[in-house]
């Protein structure tokens, strides 16, 4: 029984994770022919596409990185950082497309700040001079990352700094004379970048790679690079396709540049910091400072919701108004809810088939599983063409199936991100109790270490639902755009289009994640009052 | 001289302090006794400007005539040594200490106190070593040394010899008690093992 479990385990893994690097091989292939390559750099869209995608993922990377710390030594652990702290579930559960849909409504030549704006100015149709969203140095695009990445490193965060040593190292630093402030760059921030190095990598890859949000808020003479390879994969014609390989390896080799770059930066950070000269600084400006980070980083997600909900029950909204003239259910009754039920259908099969994957392989797999994590950090591109070759070569590009299984490339890899901490620090011998009355190990897992895990399972299943129901590039590449979810409805929608009826998709997408979070926590709560011993 | 004048700490509705007075003269130890949970340590956070948000504090902290339980930690000028030594790990050994040196003293003579520093703690060349590579008693002696480095004027003890074996706690109970009195401030000591206590005639039972 064990064995046959260990099987199903490695099995399962192999066909969601290592199946895509096998495609990677005939990309690797086409992709490093010197004719490719120079196919690609003839190319004039090449170099400042380039130029645009490094300036918008390190940026994005390095200001989410300084954000994240920053609002920690601002904050922790006072009331502020409570608050934030209950605020963070609702931020990190929307996905990145209808968050960059909110932004456009609020930043865009037409968008809701210009309005209030307007009486100001005088305009009674939107500016045309002004170029806030879609600007061509991708401004838009890397304030979007830089807020929804902050977010997740600060999720990160939170998991460091309850370590009570890291909190008290800043005490001391302040009993010796320093503020909060300065303990915090010096002392805790050169500490925190090692634990930070991979999902600060995860964030870079993902800056890199994003093709959703960079259709909604990037450039488009040129776009970025995944934007470029992206068309350029979708094009019949071969030489198109050969660039487009090299393209998805550019990618690979940029983020190895970047995760070089960061290293050589945190050496010469502790170079710096090696010699302290001792100067003890006062606190200035405190008093704007912190409001001023608090509303930078939560203002902007709640009016994006806000418009989005407003845009979605808007019956006829003009500019210059800042409000909808009425509202009513109008667009919400001609919605089509085919795709939703196909979202839906798709995001159950994943976590269906993910959580007893993911359960078995913690118990019966692989402890040491660095590489599970590998979705989450080579760039989406150059792997999801990589599921995409598997997918042509089975002949099942096109199908649901091909679908559900490129979803669970992460799927998997951040269900067992969740599971993995509470299964380690669950107490060994509620199992070994078990089986020394006589069960054997499937048995004790399924009567007593399960029910025990019941809490981290459902949050596994909700993160799980959260990250099927925002794919994108999967979606679109794999299903041969022939299925269509909300996540490729609502960027298809957003070029162009009615207003409304893109309200709508982008707060669908926003509200299935939500109602996964809220239905997770009632039952997670309920199972909690029932069970008051466990923890 | 270090003043704490009737100071009641509260946890909720439980009263865990009720109106603490006293006055530690400069260069003396004042030994703080008591069974765990009695609020020891929370009274030395407050001392230091960082009691938890479930506490509530009246009372004043004066140090040389001076309030300080109205300033932010980093104000106060006093310095506390926890049970563990809670060196750096990402500084050297001197690093440590020259975190600790005020800016006043410039390049030459930052090295110079290290090393008159360390070698006081009978711990010459210590100074490019990584804390890691330290035994214990070495690493609370730097501590010391650290904590001292930065001239507080007065010196906070929560329980810092309780990690330490029988051996070693002589040693380093009696190097610190020396650093004390050498510096002339003010220190109070919060142990729960009376051998701790330097002097048998300054000890408050809480």
């Amino acid at each position: 029984m064990d064995s046959g479990l260990s099987c199903v385990a490695w099995l399962g893994v192999l066909l969601i994770l290592g199946l895509p690097l096998l495609g990677l091989v005939p990309i690797f292939g086409a992709g490093l022919q010197a004719s490719a390559w120079q196919l690609l750099w003839a190319d004039p869209q090449v170099m400042p596409a380039l130029k645009l995608t490094l300036f918008s993922a390190s940026l994005s990377t390095i200001l989410a990185l300084l954000l994240a710390c920053a609002l920690v030594f601002l904050f922790y652990p006072a009331k502020t950082w409570q608050r934030l702290q209950q605020q963070a579930p609702i931020f990190l559960a929307i996905p990145h497309a209808a968050f960059a849909i909110g932004l456009v409504f609020l930043l865009a030549p037409s968008g809701w700040l210009v309005r209030v704006v307007s009486p100001v100015f005088a305009w009674t149709a939107p500016p045309t001079g002004l170029i806030t969203t879609q600007d061509p140095y991708a401004l838009s695009l890397s304030l979007a990352l830089l807020l929804k990445e902050t977010w997740f490193l600060l999720w990160v965060l939170t998991g460091l700094i309850n370590q009570q040593w890291l909190m008290k190292q800043s005490l001391v630093a302040q009993t010796l004379g320093y503020t909060r402030w300065q303990a915090g760059w010096q002392i805790l921030f050169p500490q925190l970048l090692k634990p930070l190095a991979w999902p600060l990598l995860a964030v870079f890859a993902y800056g890199l790679s994003v093709v959703d949000m960079s259709l909604i808020l990037g450039p488009s003479t040129p776009p970025t690079l995944a934007v470029l390879a992206w068309q350029w994969f979708a094009d019949p014609d071969p030489s198109q396709q050969l660039k487009a390989q090299s393209l998805a390896l550019l990618l690979i080799g940029l983020l190895v540049l970047g995760a070089s770059c960061a290293y050589s930066l945190y050496k010469l950070l502790h170079t710096l910091l090696a010699r302290p000269k001792g100067r003890r600084k006062r606190a200035y400006g405190t008093f704007i400072f912190k409001p001023l980070v608090k509303y930078l980083v939560t203002l902007p997600f709640w009016l994006s919701l806000s418009l989005l909900v407003l845009w979605s029950l808007a019956d006829g909204w003009f500019f210059p108004q800042i409000l909808p003239a009425n509202l009513g259910l109008n667009a919400w009754q001609k919605a089509e809810l085919e795709t939703l039920l196909l979202t839906l259908f798709i995001a159950s099969c994943s976590i269906l088939i993910s959580l007893p994957l993911a359960l078995i392989w913690l118990e019966w797999g692989n402890k040491h599983q660095a590489y599970l994590y590998l979705p989450l950090i080579i760039p989406a591109l150059p792997f999801t063409a990589a599921q995409y070759q598997i997918a042509l070569l089975l002949n099942l590009d096109g199908s649901l199936l091909a679908v559900i299984w490129s979803h669970l490339a992460w799927v998997l890899p951040y269900m067992l991100l969740v599971l993995s901490g509470a299964y380690q620090s669950l107490d060994a011998r509620y199992l070994l109790t078990a089986k020394t009355l006589g069960y054997k190990t499937w048995q004790a897992c399924l009567y007593i270490k399960w029910p025990l895990l019941l809490r981290p399972i459902l949050a596994a299943c909700a993160v799980g639902f959260a990250v099927s129901v925002a794919q994108y590039l999967p979606t679109l590449f794999v299903g041969g755009g022939r299925i269509e979810t909300i996540s490729t409805e609502a960027v298809s929608l957003s070029s162009g289009g009615n207003r409304s009826t893109l309200a709508i998709q982008a707060v669908l997408q926003t509200l299935l994640p939500l109602l996964g979070f809220i239905l997770a926590s009632g039952l997670s709560r309920w199972y909690a009052r029932r069970h008051p011993g466990l923890n | 001289m270090l003043q704490v004048q009737q100071l009641s700490i509260q946890q909720t509705s439980q009263t865990l302090i009720q109106n603490l007075s006293f006055k530690v003269q400069p260069g003396e130890i004042l030994t703080l006794m008591g069974a765990s949970g009695v609020g020891k340590s929370t009274l030395l956070a407050w001392m230091i400007g960082a009691l938890p948000a479930a506490f509530t504090a009246t009372g004043q902290c004066l140090l040389n005539q001076q309030r300080i339980d109205i300033l932010p930690t980093e104000q106060r000028r006093v310095g506390i040594l926890f049970q563990d030594d809670l060196l750096f790990p990402h500084l050297s050994v001197g690093a440590n200490l020259a975190f600790a040196l005020p800016a006043t003293i410039k390049e030459l003579d930052r090295q110079q106190r290290i090393d008159t520093a360390l070698e006081q703690a009978g711990l010459v060349g210590f100074a490019k070593r990584d804390p890691n590579s330290l035994s214990g008693g070495q690493r609370a002696r730097v501590s010391v040394l650290r904590a001292l480095l930065a001239e507080p004027q007065a010196l906070l003890l929560d329980e810092p010899f309780s990690r330490l074996d029988a051996k070693l706690r002589q040693q380093f109970r009696s190097f610190v008690f020396a650093q004390i009195t050498q510096m002339k401030i003010p220190a109070v000591l919060v142990t729960h093992d009376l051998a701790d206590a330097p002097n048998k005639d300054c000890i408050i039972q809480l």
